[in-house]
């Protein structure tokens, strides 16, 4: 191992050992537990007001009693083979005289989306929303009615269903996954690598970083500092990890066999996979988060060295929060468009090549270009800590009046003052 | 290769318009142990600093162990800084680990020897407490051994005794002694000169940014003449006669300076007066007062040169 290496370790290892053995850690790492909780709550009321609303959504139909069979029978067999939402529920009423269908639409209690009403040949239909889905509907029906009419019984087609079970994942979901990952990449190194941020305040405000500048280069204390931060991201993620398989082993030992295998039936819809595959996906993801997490750390940290006081710290970390979220929201653009020239810029900047690369990881198979992307951010890493040590050695080391570090003992101001 | 672990030319450093460090060089031989002394602010800790890599200097360079470097041969250097620092959460033996690995020492060997040093210097209660629960004499004492527990070949020291109470500065001067014999090159800055006196071979003094002075102790005292305090057996006015001119009657006895080659005359002329010896001392000064009169004629200096002055009470 050479020097640099071993002295990158030793700060990193201190690092990662004093965030880790105190409790606060604990409080960091079971943080995310409010955010799932919160979340649950938030979607618990959520599929609560789903399900009333489903409930009490419908489509009348108002027509003659020997209407009401055939249609509902028609109902059966559209509602399924239609892509997209499910119609409304349909209810069906026998007409009666002087019926309107305007009062049945504005009946209490239930949504009312369209009321057909009259011959089916000519029916009326009220609907709560001009050309909505629900009009279109009752009038497929009557028409739907009426053919089978005027056709008589035809067997339905007998087809034999095959499911494709490789191979067949659409460019729509592999641009999901891609999406996927450019977003949960972004949100672990906003909360995990925004902490670098203060890092250096630590040794400023005990002096040991005047140690540590004797001692090693300074650019493998920063590196030692982001290192050790990522030891504790990784920490982090694998701890949210091993806690989300263990859920999910309990669940399945909990569930009985028979909705496993249930279960199983649906797993080709799970077997959407990113262009690469998902062992090459994966990997290649936590790379890029570790590029972007090292890329973003040393921003931080290089500007939270800079800062003289904790204001100062927080100050500036804001507008670097908001330059992250702009590289978000061009490597999201760029995820939805694989190929484009947009793409190309998104992958190409190094603030959101690491996203960018995740997202082509999904939907391109191209493995060879993600070497290339890798040693590209790496090399930014390396210049945004070398202009960072620059700075921090001109600024800090040079002693700059208003460093704190290099400020002048009180004993020297008290003896130059009494000179005077 | 040569015979010195320091090696600095023409070090200067401005803060603004202030030159801390003006033109200082030093030239540290190798084995020895060596004291800058200096006032508070002269430029101790700055020349220290850039000697070491730490800061840049504006002008001049600094090579250590034999023309190296101060960057390459970190490892065999051990430094404890003026502004005294350790991270308050760790134990006081994964300090000195910590500090030993960063110079290149493995971590079992480090602990190893925390804990003998701490033994020896009667700390061995302390040993896996925390930093934070120390006295601050303590934590020194711990920094201290944190910087030389890699068995450096040059140890810089910046006011290492201040802060430490009479026994433990006792204990340093014996760390220092017996680092020295194992073959250190030892170099501590201070203001208080009876350590310098008793363990320096060679100092330099620093004063107003300049160095002032570069020699032995001994060379240092001789700059002052040495002085006399002669007791005589009668009470006679007439005595003062016979002493040079800026002799000093003290109670019974007279105290005056004097050069070197008065000495023998003088006692010639005291044995012939025959007003007899009742007591009679004649000593070089201490350093104290060596350096004293440095440090004053230098400020003299800049008293009498007001624009020098000037740039002094802008900064100030
Ligand atoms: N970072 C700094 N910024 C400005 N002036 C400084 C800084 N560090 C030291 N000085 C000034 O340089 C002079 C020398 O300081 P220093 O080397 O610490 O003196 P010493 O160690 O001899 O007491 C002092 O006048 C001090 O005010
Ligand atoms: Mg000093």
């Amino acid at each position: 191992m050479t020097p640099f290496l071993r002295n990158i370790l030793v700060v990193a290892r201190r690092d990662f050992l004093s965030i880790v053995a105190t409790p606060t850690f604990l409080l960091f790492l079971f943080a995310p537990l409010f955010m799932i909780g919160m979340g649950a709550l938030g979607g618990f009321g959520a599929s609560q007001l789903a399900d009333s609303a489903r409930g009490t959504g419908r489509v009348v139909a108002v027509v003659g009693p020997g209407d009401v069979e055939p249609l509902r029978e028609a109902d059966a067999r559209l509602r399924d083979a239609l892509p997209g939402g499910k119609p409304a529920t349909l209810e069906l009423r026998v007409a009666t005289s002087g019926v309107d269908p305007v009062t049945i639409a504005q009946e209490k209690g239930r949504d009312t989306y369209a009321v057909m009403i009259g011959p089916l040949a000519s029916p009326r239909i009220v609907e709560r929303e001009a050309n909505s889905r629900s009009g279109r509907y009752l009038a497929l029906l009557a028409t739907e009615v009426l053919r089978a009419r005027a056709a008589g019984s035809i067997a339905p087609a007998a087809p034999r269903f095959e499911s494709l079970t490789r191979g067949g994942t659409s460019i729509a979901a592999q641009q999901s996954i891609g999406f996927g990952a450019v977003f949960v990449i972004f949100l672990l190194t906003l909360l995990l690598a925004g902490q670098s941020v203060g890092m250096l305040a630590e040794e400023k405000g005990n002096k040991v970083i005047e140690i540590l500048a004797a001692a090693v280069p300074l650019e493998s204390v920063f590196l030692g500092k982001l290192i050790g931060l990522l030891g504790v991201a990784i920490l982090f993620i694998a701890f949210w990890m091993a806690m989300a398989a263990g859920a999910g082993f309990v669940a399945l030992t909990q569930i009985d066999p028979a909705s496993v295998a249930q279960a199983g039936a649906s797993a080709p819809q799970l077997a959407v996979a990113p262009a690469t595959g998902w062992p090459f996906f994966i990997l290649a993801a936590f790379l890029y988060f570790v590029m972007a997490f090292l890329l973003l750390g040393a921003v931080f940290l290089g500007v939270g060295a800079q800062a003289a006081t904790v204001r100062e710290i927080q100050m500036l970390s804001l507008p670097i929060t908001i330059f992250q979220v702009a590289m978000l929201s061009l490597s999201s653009a760029a995820a939805n468009a694989p190929g484009s020239r947009l793409a190309t810029i998104a992958q190409l900047i190094p603030f959101s090549s690491p996203l960018a690369m995740a997202a082509r990881a999904a939907t391109d198979d191209a493995k060879a270009v993600h070497l290339l992307a890798l040693g590209w951010q790496a090399i930014w890493v390396a210049l945004v800590v070398y202009l960072s040590v620059r700075l921090f050695r001109s600024g800090v080391l040079s002693g700059r009046r208003d460093w704190r570090f290099w400020k002048r003992t009180k004993d020297v101001a008290a003896d130059t003052a009494s000179r005077r | 290769m040569n015979d010195f672990s320091v090696e600095a030319k023409g070090l200067t450093k401005y803060f603004g318009a202030f030159r801390a460090v003006d033109q200082v060089s030093l030239e540290v031989p190798t084995g020895s142990i060596y004291g800058v002394l200096g006032p508070n602010g002269a430029g101790k800790t700055t020349s220290l600093r850039m000697m070491l890599g730490i800061v840049d200097p504006d002008a001049g360079e600094s090579r250590l162990l034999g023309g190296h470097s101060p960057q390459t041969v970190r490892h065999r250097v051990g430094y404890l800084p003026e502004e005294r620092g350790l991270y308050p959460g760790m134990k006081a033996r994964e300090a000195i680990a910590f500090m030993g690995a960063l110079r290149g020492l493995d971590w079992a060997e480090g602990r190893h020897r925390a804990a003998s040093f701490m033994s020896e210097l009667g700390l061995e209660r302390v040993i896996d407490e925390k930093i934070r629960k120390m006295s601050k004499g303590m934590a020194q004492m711990v920094q201290l051994i944190g910087s030389i527990v890699h068995a450096p070949d040059l140890i810089v020291l910046d006011e290492p005794f201040s802060g430490l109470d009479p026994v433990n500065q006792e204990r340093l001067e014996m760390l220092v002694r017996r680092e020295r014999d194992r073959g250190a090159t030892i170099l501590f800055s201070t203001h208080v000169m009876a350590h310098a006196e008793r363990l320096c071979d060679r100092i330099a003094i620093i004063a107003r940014s300049a160095r002032r002075f570069e020699g032995t102790v001994d060379a240092a005292r001789a700059l002052l003449p040495m002085q006399v305090r002669y007791t005589p057996r009668t009470d006679d006015p007439a005595l003062a006669q016979m002493l040079p001119a800026g002799a000093e009657r003290r109670g019974e006895a007279w105290q005056f300076p004097i050069e070197n080659d008065a000495v023998e005359p003088l006692l010639a002329r005291i044995t012939a007066s025959g007003h007899g010896v009742a007591g009679l001392s004649i000593v070089r000064p201490a350093l104290h007062d060596a350096f004293v009169h440095i440090v004053r004629q230098v400020d003299a200096g800049f008293d009498a040169d007001p624009e020098a002055d000037a740039i002094e009470e802008s900064e100030a």
